[in-house]
């Protein structure tokens, strides 16, 4: 008898099979969390708080010192800024050599030997000394609508520390290379200007090509000469000295295309005489003194000595051609009152996870997922998107009022603006505060996960993310900025109503409500934490009995 | 009452997190306080307060403080405890305050070796970074009126978070609620008071916060300046505990448990 092989088939439901993909998952999730009734509340209570003690705060942040303004230039936290092409408000103060340039044209120079000059003052104790020369000392070629304070131009230089760059109406820089002495060279086609350096005066790269749009047909070119304020803070950044510096550079083979004049020296926004400073050696002519806000060469030299010789100047100048960065920034304080909201929304997300192992939820849940990795990961979904939401709502609505009361108290155009939804920086502020609440609730929850207790959770991530703040503004300086850059509330430079330009060297003290990073690497700096939480959370919940 | 404190005690004697929570406010306080005095240096901040920058640490180890305040309450209502405590000691008012003078001993416990441990730090290590006799600065010492004004206070400071913390918890029962709304108290109102804009309201703020004002009993400097007076100040901290504490053994009384 031979055995004969028989197939049998195994038993087999006749029920559909079961499906545990991850958008049962995430459905499951958002059941559990919409159908607490105190999570809800707190959803809607978070939105609540960052609507109402934003634009409460916005009602109570009268200025002391509005901007005041006659003819374009202003007043401003005790200094004189004009207002820029742009309409933001802008230092325009320098010492500028120059002459008319009709129509199409083009200017050219070697600019070398740029050096700063110390201040011959008293340093109080504490304070760092000023350095040789301002990193953002300039010297170099401009055309410029006009002398007036705050009219389009556009310029190449070299600057003290930051190499050849160029730089037009004010907040716009573009680094060309990185070297100590340079041809330059300003080329003006219609509406359109183009920057060029050379290492030869024969060989040249074009750094960067500009419309200045309604540039008159008749401009000012020429050469320039400036150097900012030297500031140092110490203590928690309250008290700060500043300083002004001057620098000098040695101009030669000059050259101008239709030159029709001769040379003028005005010192730009000068407010009182004896800001400028220019040593003409180009004709022969010895030294040239300018102490009026517009000074013109004695004797009137030939016009077309300077090219003739391949004139040389050496110009000396202070001040600075750059947006005017105000010291307060009101909406970023107002915007702290959104800290109540996000408190509520890391507690959520703790309580998302720490509620389930109070109530043995979590062998439930493991049970109907056994991929543990995933649960945190859809309630970290679930979470973000709603405290995503929340937080958008909340702040969409305080932003736009906030705003408006805070111009209604004096913090008003040019110097600080309007914001709406629409405009960049009020749509970064709301954003990033949405994005803000999204990722503080995931790492809420990732340390929910972690520590399984949902008072240690909060305290943890509140500790990591607001507390910083508060210590940053009572720690000294030096200490308190470097919290503002390792720890997750980095993040809240996302809020920042001013924007901060890295052309302009200025102290950023946490007690001025500056955040040392710019908001998305900030933002990035509150990511890698959550990220790194995260994963932690992950590989405890694998790790661990439930 | 004595059966009272002494069930309270053992409870949280039992409890493992309480061990922690215990070193956590001493090592947080110190260590911060640490920190902060290693890294001032004269010149740079020869205005310095030395006392108060030496007990920096306290505005990190009051969250340790506040944590074990929640714990003492929250913990009974999340595992049902509560009702066994309240068969076994029926007068609220007795359980309160056996609650509250538990929680007073541990903090003043835990708080006077935290403040002496920082103000130890500071004189050790402030010398070092230029708060020397020659730039105007006494070795800090705790027989010195003010400095022992400061850290005593300090201590006062830390029992005072913990009792106004324990009436928050008595009255909202949820740990997480509680923890957000005493973080809100410790670290978000501070923040808002300092860079608000207006100087009516930072004056109002410093003036009737519980922790700006209870804090001014660190000041040692300039104290005439100060929105609020050592003190007065702690006295306000000491009204919000009073209507915290107050808040929470009415909620105790009239809702069930």
């Amino acid at each position: 008898m031979t055995m004969t092989p028989t197939t049998t088939s195994s038993y087999r439901s006749a029920e559909p099979a079961g499906r545990d993909g991850f958008g049962q998952l995430l459905r499951s999730e958002w059941t559990k969390l919409r159908t607490v009734r105190g999570w809800v509340i707190a959803l809607i209570l978070a939105a609540a708080l960052t609507a109402v003690i934003p634009i409460a705060l916005a009602g109570t942040a009268t200025s002391n010192d509005p901007v005041t303004c006659a003819h374009g230039i202003c007043q401003a936290e005790g200094q004189t800024v004009a207002t820029g092409p742009a309409g933001g408000a802008v230092i325009d103060n320098f010492d500028f050599v120059h002459q008319a340039l009709a129509g199409n044209g083009s200017i050219t120079a070697r600019v070398a030997d740029l050096h700063g000059s110390s201040p011959q003052q008293h340093i109080p104790p504490g304070f760092t000394r000023p350095p040789s020369i301002e990193p953002w000392a300039k010297a170099g070629l401009m055309i410029k609508a006009s002398t007036k304070p705050g009219a389009a131009y556009a310029a190449v230089m070299l600057t003290g520390n930051h190499g050849v760059r160029m730089q037009y109406d004010f907040t716009h820089d573009v680094a060309g290379s990185a070297v100590t002495a340079s041809w330059l060279r300003l080329t003006r086609s219609g509406d359109s200007i183009t920057g060029y350096e050379s290492g030869d005066g024969q060989h040249w790269t074009p750094i960067g090509s500009v419309v200045l749009a309604g540039l008159p047909a008749t401009a000012q070119a020429g050469m320039f000469v400036a150097s900012p304020e030297f500031q140092s803070a110490v203590g928690t950044g309250d008290s700060s000295f500043t300083s002004a510096t001057q620098a000098t550079a040695a101009f030669s083979r000059v050259a101008l295309t239709s030159s029709a004049s001769h040379w003028v020296a005005t010192s730009v926004g000068a407010q009182s005489p004896g800001a400028g400073n220019v040593n003409g050696n180009g004709n022969g002519n010895g030294q040239l003194n300018c102490n009026a806000v517009k000074c013109v060469k004695g004797p009137a030299s030939p016009k077309d000595s300077v090219r003739a010789a391949g004139g040389a100047f050496t110009v000396a100048g202070s001040g600075d051609i750059a947006p005017f960065e105000p010291i307060v920034d009101p909406l970023h304080v107002t915007f702290f009152g959104t800290l109540f909201g996000l408190i509520a929304l890391i507690a959520l997300g703790a309580l998302f996870v720490t509620a389930e192992y109070r109530r043995g939820m979590i062998r439930t849940t493991v049970t109907a997922s056994p991929r543990r990795g995933r649960i945190l990961v859809a309630k970290a979904l679930v979470i973000g998107v709603l405290a995503f939401v929340s937080g958008l709502i909340g702040a969409a609505i305080a932003l736009p009022i906030a705003s408006h009361k805070l111009v209604a108290n004096g913090w008003t155009p040019p110097v600080w603006q309007t914001l709406s939804l629409t405009s960049g920086i009020g749509l970064r502020v709301v954003l990033g505060t949405a994005a803000i609440a999204a990722v503080a609730a995931i790492l809420g929850l990732a340390a929910g996960a972690i520590f399984r207790r949902s008072s240690g959770a909060i305290m943890a991530t509140t500790g990591i993310v607001v507390v910083p703040v508060i210590l940053s503004v009572v720690l000294p300086l030096t200490t308190g900025t470097w919290l503002l850059r390792i720890t997750p509330a980095a993040a809240f430079s996302l809020q920042a109503g001013v924007p901060r330009y890295s052309q302009v060297s200025s102290v950023c003290a946490p007690y001025h409500s500056c955040f040392p990073l710019s908001p998305w690497s900030g933002f990035a700096v509150l990511c890698a934490w959550a990220a790194v939480a995260m994963a932690g959370a992950i590989y405890l919940l694998r790790r661990r009995d439930v | 009452m004595r059966d009272a404190v002494h069930a309270e005690w053992t409870k949280l004697r039992t409890v493992p997190s309480s061990g922690w929570l215990l070193i956590a406010i001493i090592a947080l306080t110190v260590g911060a306080s640490a920190l902060v005095t290693s890294i001032v240096k004269c010149p740079g901040t020869c205005d310095a307060d030395t006392t108060k920058l030496s007990l920096t640490g306290i505005m990190l180890g009051q969250a340790a403080v506040a944590a074990i305040a929640v714990v003492v309450v929250t913990a009974e209502y999340g595992t049902g405890m509560i009702r066994v405590s309240l068969a076994a000691v029926p007068r609220r008012s007795v359980l309160l305050a056996a609650k509250a003078i538990v929680v007073t001993a541990v903090v003043l416990v835990a708080g006077t070796i935290s403040v002496l441990g920082s103000v130890l730090a500071g004189r050790i290590q402030l010398p070092g970074n230029g708060f020397t006799a020659a730039n105007g600065f006494a070795a800090l010492s705790i027989l010195h009126g003010p400095t022992l004004r400061a850290a005593a206070g300090s201590v006062l400071y830390l029992v005072l978070i913990g009792l106004f913390t324990l009436g928050i918890s008595t009255a909202l029962r949820d740990s997480g609620l509680t923890t957000a709304v005493v973080l809100g108290f410790l670290y978000v109102i501070p923040i808002i008071g300092d860079v608000v804009i207006s100087p009516l309201w930072q004056h109002r703020v410093e003036r009737w916060t519980p922790t700006d004002a209870g804090l001014a009993i660190q000041a040692t400097r300039n104290i005439a300046k100060l929105p609020i007076g050592p003190w007065p100040g702690l006295g306000v901290l000491a009204l919000w505990t009073t209507a915290a504490l107050a808040g929470g053994w009415l909620v105790l009384r009239l809702r069930d448990a």
